[in-house]
């Protein structure tokens, strides 16, 4: 058996290629193992002295000691302690032996023995250069040693192979495995693709529909027919633009603070990036409309039309790192960091470098001086002027058209005059209180307390403040205390009101006893008996009786007629009850606060586009920080790529007169996607290739220095960048291209050749087996249960903390104190896929954070995937995937009532894309009966569903569901 | 579609003759890289991996694991640790001195003496309310710090400067940083645990135990008053024991013939045992939780014996649980503002020492009886006392006391911490904490002392700041306070 799997091959397979196979190989040249390099300062030991000693030895203006290790001559010369190598002799070396001794490089990190050994050798082998050194040191800032790392190179198509193979991509990988004796897997089955391909173009498993479908399909185009409706699919947008938004660093908040605020219209970028995705927009203007969409719309920024606001929308790209500015704390610094955060960003997304490492000495590692850092920070400073900055909420642009500006400055006018009646009314309850508050107080005091508190705190004297200080119920009145003073207030007309009542009964009870004594002793009684009766039934003889003693009969509203004093004071008890009752003021400031939110609400809601733009004429020059710090600029710098993979001439102008802006970030966009940039095509491609096989050709996606890894496959990496922007930078082409090559549609099966040759899959020799990401896990739930709500773009669905501290989705409603109010309903809303869930930097849904999604600090260049116990634990009892089961059960009776087998296979199909096997069916029957016996026990009417849920619920949990092979 | 059959012996002598072998010209690059650049020795510049494994802290420590009680509403100091005779002999005058208020409608200047009596307690001589009985029983096993200061007058600023260093919001909890520097000695239990009331959540809500910045693997897991006790750790109610086995084996049988079919695939090997893991987890979680089989002398010591000290015994006696299991903070909290006495102080202060006294205490006696005290450190307090002054003067059966973060007490015992010792004072009226004045950056540097942690060292970077518990302000190992 020959190849790369435990199975066995169709005979078309084996037959078919054998015979192509020698010439091949017989082509493949020998190199000579035993052509090992001389060592030279330029290349070995230059790069040791870069990382480790430049800093103190060559930058900085002085170098210390007087030692300059920039050149070999400069070693041999010296500084103020003699020469620092003795060619042919490391012992006698005062270099060598301080490194020996620990003694350099002094508080960093020690050479690794490796290192000195080298530096020993060549040494000893007489400290050869590579070639006659520069007179200047500075001119040696980047070495031609460095000019020729492999990312650096320019872009060429390189010829595809000549195996055989019809898919460009298979002939690369071929061309790597076969020497190894290796080759591609067989293909996976269709069951296996038709998951694999959706999951990876939808983040969503396929429907039963779906599938069914494909395996019926037997034409010879299935497959691509497939692949063409996934990307057809607006489900595609969600997925891919998600993996964009990983690297654009993409938050609903803008970190950086305790607060971490959160940033209202960020969601248009976000929903900017699926749109592009799912219209297939050319990648470069992606690009473009992302570092220059402001510069290609004229000003004013007004009235705009749709696609003007997707210009500037795109420019969110460059609003996305944290930014801590306008609230407080160190604002110099909040700026600069959220600068260097825009610039990280732009570095790992486009460049595949780790720019922020030159920002505050040359780059250790890779041929980025620090002035390089600082000239591509001048592409930006017009826009980005630390100097003159723009918070992230003046940098917005509102969408407001002329009609909505005028209504809004008529409601707010209106809301302005329901303010000012409330501010009268405070100041009338400021002054009941304070009448109120000088009675309890002694008689001497009250006019000095008055005259005081109605000074102004300035103008009071030190007297008049000690005397507010002694008397605090006066002294602290104000209009956010008066609602203290309520209680008082109602307890006062309350202690009125039972006065009243009391004094009231006793002056009925007093007129009436004194009027039927006053009548004669042989009337008394029928008197008495004759008021008791309710007057409309009483007898003639009664009311005769009455009416010549109509006191008897007093009442409440007759009191006066009797007893005009004590009608008088319980009417003034009444008013003072009254008075207090008007004192009352929260319940009517409230009302009448809410009244004119009320009306501001009616304004039309203001949008805003999260952007990035220039301020008219803004040319700030840019300096060189010295070691980063904004409070020590050194020399100016003009916009400028970084030299390395830079144009002969200057591709960036410091003002493009043809436009209004600086026209700097234009120019950049232009040169990065200008289909021969070194590094963009690459960057690109090789994040595209990650997210289909689960791992770049260059395995550090974010950094393509000497510090990342090396690519497995370049030549495949050029030629896909080259034939990408050859072919009018269309993404969905590209991934047609790849996912219809073998390597794509090969089995994940290991064997043991392809373990022991290549044990980490570099060749490709078969499909990777991966874990889908915290959205695409919690997504496909969602769609097993048939619970998923599929409502695209718009404001994301709100994150908040639960009783415990969890992170989930939800309004917040708390009081004052962070006690919980009502739960809101989220109407659907928490439905919703992944994508459109709130990305708050500080809260990250603890359901995703579990599954490794990035805290966005600031920005996520490729994911973690563990596996530890709280995932399993999330699994098996979080509130989420049980309710999730049981909606799944729901959903399978609902399909097939009555029907365990077909409810069932229909779960099977949902969670794993297949039908169950018959020892799955038996396995599952046991299982419900056993599990339904169990809740049975317990009083569940719905023991059925329980167990049915219950099923469905350690199907959800199982390896198949979440790893797609 | 071109598929290579390369048979064995062809394979072999491919590795015998090209192990270099990758072939094209246009890879000549990898094969001469090292012509051009040595391989460069890679720093570590790989994110810090967050786990929670235990880590060596700066020095030896005397701590292992803390219990903080903390006491939400502010206990009043002058009613319970603090005792002030001159208020007596000023009962019901103008207080002479400045006084901050924090409710002014209801504020007067008049003093208010303490209606209970102080009594000497223990060798050293403490003396304490006769409110809090039990206290006084270990009054030679604790430090009453008497000089407590935060000085922000209301409830949530004082509760952040001392949970979490600073009166803003936002930080990181002590119990996040305490893990964050130290790891766990569990494998089965989280970290940091917090038990709260079962009626309502301490002012600032989970706040309390928020990670802040830090990564919520920090962040305090909640013990709920009702099932599931622990989210996530603990099954529902109907899926408990037999039927979660039932479960757990269908999952197992589902992986176990997934494996088959991807053999040698370790990720998905990884997950089974992270079931597996899981699933020991819930049982050491419940075991944690279940005191059913705690002696009745141990129940009895709590108070468990008792309507009154029931609930709050009963968290006291799972707090020890889970220390003597290796969780190294665990936070037991009252209830929304339990001790904010503004009013009813004559009633619901008794009834707030009942509830608590015992139990607190019983946590001392307990780990003190199994040996445990020395190392785990037991905190007792609230973010502020109160004011010697009436508020709501409407009767004696009405007034209250308000806030004081100027001056307030609190109890440490065990963990490396002096026994029998009181320090610092407040002034002759128990407003301003005058002698010896500690505050929550000095409470704060002490603790993680305690636990061999340097306040200064233990930090954490985030957006170019090194941020760090104290936050960089002057801070105070308190020494007088370490055994």
């Amino acid at each position: 058996m020959e190849l790369n799997t435990a199975m066995a091959p169709t005979p078309l397979c084996t037959a078919v290629f054998r015979l192509a196979v020698f010439p091949a190989l017989l082509a493949i040249p020998a190199f000579n193992l035993a052509a090992v390099p001389a060592l030279t300062f330029e290349k070995d030991i230059r790069p040791i002295f870069k990382a480790h000693c430049f800093h103190c030895h060559g930058e900085e203006g002085k170098t210390k000691g007087g030692l300059d290790l920039r050149l070999k001559r400069l070693l041999t010369k010296g500084g103020e302690t003699g020469p620092a190598i003795v060619a042919g002799k490391p012992d006698s070396s005062l270099l060598y032996k301080n490194i020996v001794s620990g003694e350099m490089p002094k508080g960093g990190k020690k050479l690794a023995p490796a290192e000195i050994a080298t530096i020993r050798a060549w040494i000893d082998k007489g400290a050869p250069i590579a070639r006659a050194e520069p007179e200047d040191p500075n001119a040696a800032l980047i070495t031609e040693e460095e000019r020729a790392w492999w990312a650096f190179q320019p872009l060429r198509k390189p010829a595809v192979p000549a195996n055989g193979a019809s898919n460009p991509i298979d002939a690369f990988l071929l061309a790597r495995l076969k020497p190894k004796g290796l080759s591609l897997s067989l293909a996976a089955d269709r069951r296996t693709l038709l998951r694999r391909a959706t999951f990876d173009l939808t983040g969503l498993p396929p429907t039963p529909e779906e599938t069914e479908a494909f395996l019926k399909d037997t034409a010879h185009d299935a497959y691509d027919k497939l692949i063409d409706r996934l990307l057809a699919s607006p489900r595609y947008g969600e997925r891919w633009g998600r993996h964009w938004l990983d690297v654009a660093g993409y938050a609903d908040s803008e970190g950086y603070t305790d607060t971490d605020r959160e940033r209202a219209w960020a969601w248009r970028y976000r929903d900017y990036v699926i749109r592009a995705f799912n219209s297939d927009m050319p990648f470069d203007r992606f690009v473009q409309e992302q570092l220059a969409g402001d510069e290609m719309v004229k000003p004013p920024h007004t009235q705009l039309a749709p696609e003007q606001i997707d210009k500037l929308t795109a420019t969110g790209f460059l609003s996305m790192a944290p930014d801590g500015t306008g609230q407080g704390g160190d604002e110099m610094l909040a700026r600069n960091e959220a600068i260097a955060g825009t610039l990280h960003i732009v570095g790992t997304s486009l460049l595949g470098l780790t720019l922020d490492c030159a920002r505050c000495h040359n780059h250790r590692y890779d041929p980025i001086p620090q002035a390089d850092y600082y000239k591509m920070r001048a592409v930006f400073s017009p826009a980005l002027d630390w100097k003159n900055w723009r918070v992230p909420a003046a940098r917005q642009i509102s969408l407001y058209t002329d009609a909505d500006r005028a209504k809004a400055t008529a409601i707010e006018e209106k809301a302005k005059s329901l303010d000012a009646d409330r501010t009268k009314k405070v100041e009338h309850f400021v002054g009941l209180t304070l009448d109120w508050q000088l009675t309890k107080q002694p008689e001497n005091l009250r006019t000095a307390l008055r005259t005081a508190y109605r000074l102004p705190d300035a103008n009071r004297t030190a007297e008049q403040k000690a005397l507010l200080k002694d008397h605090p119920s006066i002294g602290n009145i104000s209009s956010g205390s008066l609602y203290l003073y309520d209680n008082e207030y109602s307890g006062e007309a309350t202690k009125r009101d039972t006065e009243r009542k009391t004094k009231l009964a006793a002056h009925l009870e007093r007129v009436r006893k004194n009027a039927i004594e006053a009548a004669p002793a042989d009337q008394r009684a029928s008197l008495d008996a004759a008021r008791q009766v309710a007057a409309d039934k009483r007898t003639a003889e009664q009311k005769q009786l009455l009416s010549t003693h109509p006191a008897a009969a007093v009442e409440e509203s007759s009191l006066a007629q009797f007893d005009a004093a004590a009608a008088a004071e319980l009417k003034a008890l009444a008013d003072r009850a009254q008075q207090f009752r008007d004192m009352l003021s929260e319940k009517l400031l409230k009302e009448m606060a809410a009244k004119s939110k009320e009306v501001r609400d009616t304004k039309p809601e203001e949008q805003f586009i999260r952007a990035l733009t220039e301020p008219a004429g803004a040319l700030p020059i840019t300096h060189v920080f010295h070691r980063g710090d904004s409070a020590q600029p050194k020399e100016a710098v003009k916009p400028g790529e970084l030299t390395v993979v830079s144009l002969p001439t200057n591709s960036i102008p410091e003002k493009d007169a043809a436009l209004p802006s600086s026209g700097r970030r234009l120019a950049l966009a232009k040169r990065l996607t200008d289909g021969t940039h070194p590094l963009t095509g690459r960057v690109l491609m090789n994040r595209i290739w990650m997210h289909h096989f689960g791992r770049g050709i260059v395995d550090t996606p974010g950094d393509f220095g000497r510090l990342g890894e090396l690519p497995s496959h370049p030549e495949l990496l050029d030629w896909l960048a080259a034939d990408f922007a050859q072919n009018g930078w269309q993404l969905k082409r590209l991934h047609k291209l790849i996912m219809t090559s073998h390597a794509y549609r090969q089995t994940a099966q290991r064997t043991k050749q392809l373990d022991a040759a290549d044990p980490d899959n570099r060749l490709l020799g078969r499909m990777n087996v991966r874990r889908i990401e915290s959205e695409i896990i919690r997504d496909s739930v969602l769609a097993a249960s048939g619970q998923i709500n599929l409502e695209m773009f718009g404001k994301p669905v709100p994150v908040m903390e639960d009783e415990v501290g969890q992170i989930i989705l939800g309004k917040e409603n708390l009081d004052g104190e962070r006690k919980p109010g009502q739960a809101i309903d989220l109407q659907g809303q928490q439905f919703r896929r992944s994508v459109y869930v709130q990305v708050r930097r500080s809260r990250v849904l603890s359901l995703f954070n579990a599954f490794d999604a990035p805290a966005m600090e600031p920005t996520c260049a490729k994911r973690a995937v563990s596996t530890v116990a709280p995932q399993a634990l999330i699994f098996m009892n979080s509130e989420f995937v049980i309710d999730q089961s049981r909606a799944m059960a729901l959903r399978l009776q609902k399909a097939h009532p009555e029907n365990p087998d077909r409810q069932l296979a229909l779960a099977w199909q949902l969670a794993l894309c297949r039908e169950p096997s018959v020892a799955d069916l038996a396995r599952a029957r046991a299982f419900l009966t056993s599990q339904s016996a169990l809740f049975t026990e317990q009083k569940d009417k719905e023991a059925g569903l329980t167990a049915l849920a219950s099923c469905c619920h350690a199907l959800i949990s199982s390896n198949g569901f979440i790893y797609v092979d | 579609m071109s598929i290579d059959p390369a048979s064995n012996s062809t394979r072999r002598h491919f590795l015998a003759t090209n192990a270099m072998g990758i072939g094209g010209t246009a890879l000549a690059w990898l094969l001469h890289r090292q012509n051009l650049l040595a391989n460069p020795i890679k720093p570590d510049l790989v994110r810090e991996a967050h786990s929670l494994q235990t880590k060596l802290p700066h020095a030896a420590p005397k701590a292992r694991a803390m219990i903080s009680i903390f006491m939400q509403g502010g206990p009043s100091h002058i009613d319970l640790t603090d005792p002030k005779p001159i208020l007596e002999k000023y009962a019901g005058q103008t207080f002479p001195g400045q006084i901050k208020y924090d409710n002014a409608a209801q504020a007067s200047p008049k003093v208010l003496p303490s209606f209970w009596k102080f009594q000497k307690h223990g060798q050293c001589g403490m003396e304490l309310s006769e409110l809090l009985p039990h206290l006084g029983s270990v009054a030679d096993d604790i430090c009453l710090i008497r000089s407590m200061h935060t000085g922000v007058n209301n409830h949530g600023q004082s509760i952040d400067a001392l949970n979490s260093g600073r009166p803003v919001s936002g930080r990181p909890a002590l119990g996040s940083w305490l893990t964050y520097g130290l790891g766990s000695e569990s494998d089965n239990l989280p970290a940091y645990m917090v038990l709260r009331d079962p009626a309502n959540l301490p002012v600032l809500g989970v706040l309390n135990w928020s990670a802040g910045w830090l990564p919520s693997l920090y962040q305090g897991t909640v013990v709920r008053p009702r099932e599931p006790r622990i989210l996530n750790l603990d099954a529902p109610e109907h899926l408990r024991g037999q039927p979660q086995k039932q479960f757990l084996d269908l999952v197992s049988a589902f992986n176990r013939e997934h494996l088959e079919k991807h053999p040698g695939e370790l990720d998905l090997e990884a997950r089974i045992a992270s079931f597996e893991l899981a699933a020991r987890m819930q049982t050491a979680a419940a075991d944690a939780m279940d005191i059913s089989r705690e002696s009745e002398a141990t129940k009895k010591l709590y108070g468990i014996d008792q309507e009154a000290t029931r609930e709050f015994g009963t968290r006291c006696l799972i707090a020890r649980r889970l220390v003597e299991r290796g969780v190294r903070f665990v936070q037991i909290f009252t209830q929304n503002q339990f001790w904010d006495h503004h009013g009813n102080i004559l009633t619901a202060l008794p009834a707030a020492c009942k509830k608590i006294d015992q139990p607190s205490v019983a946590l001392v006696k307990d780990l003190k009886s199994r040996g445990l005290l020395d190392s785990t450190l037991v905190h007792w307090g609230g973010e502020m006392g109160r004011l010697p002054v009436i508020q709501n003067d409407t009767g004696r059966n009405r007034v209250g006391r308000d806030h004081n973060t100027y001056g307030f007490s609190m109890w440490l015992a065990g963990g490396g911490i002096r026994s029998g010792h009181i320090h610092g004072t407040t002034d002759e009226w128990g407003v301003n904490a005058e002698r010896d004045i500690v505050n929550h950056y000095d409470y704060h540097a002490t603790l993680l002392h305690l636990f061999g942690l340097d306040h200064a060292r233990l930090i954490y970077k985030r957006n170019a700041v090194e941020q760090t518990l104290t936050d960089s302000q002057p801070a105070r190992v308190v020494k007088e306070i370490l055994a």
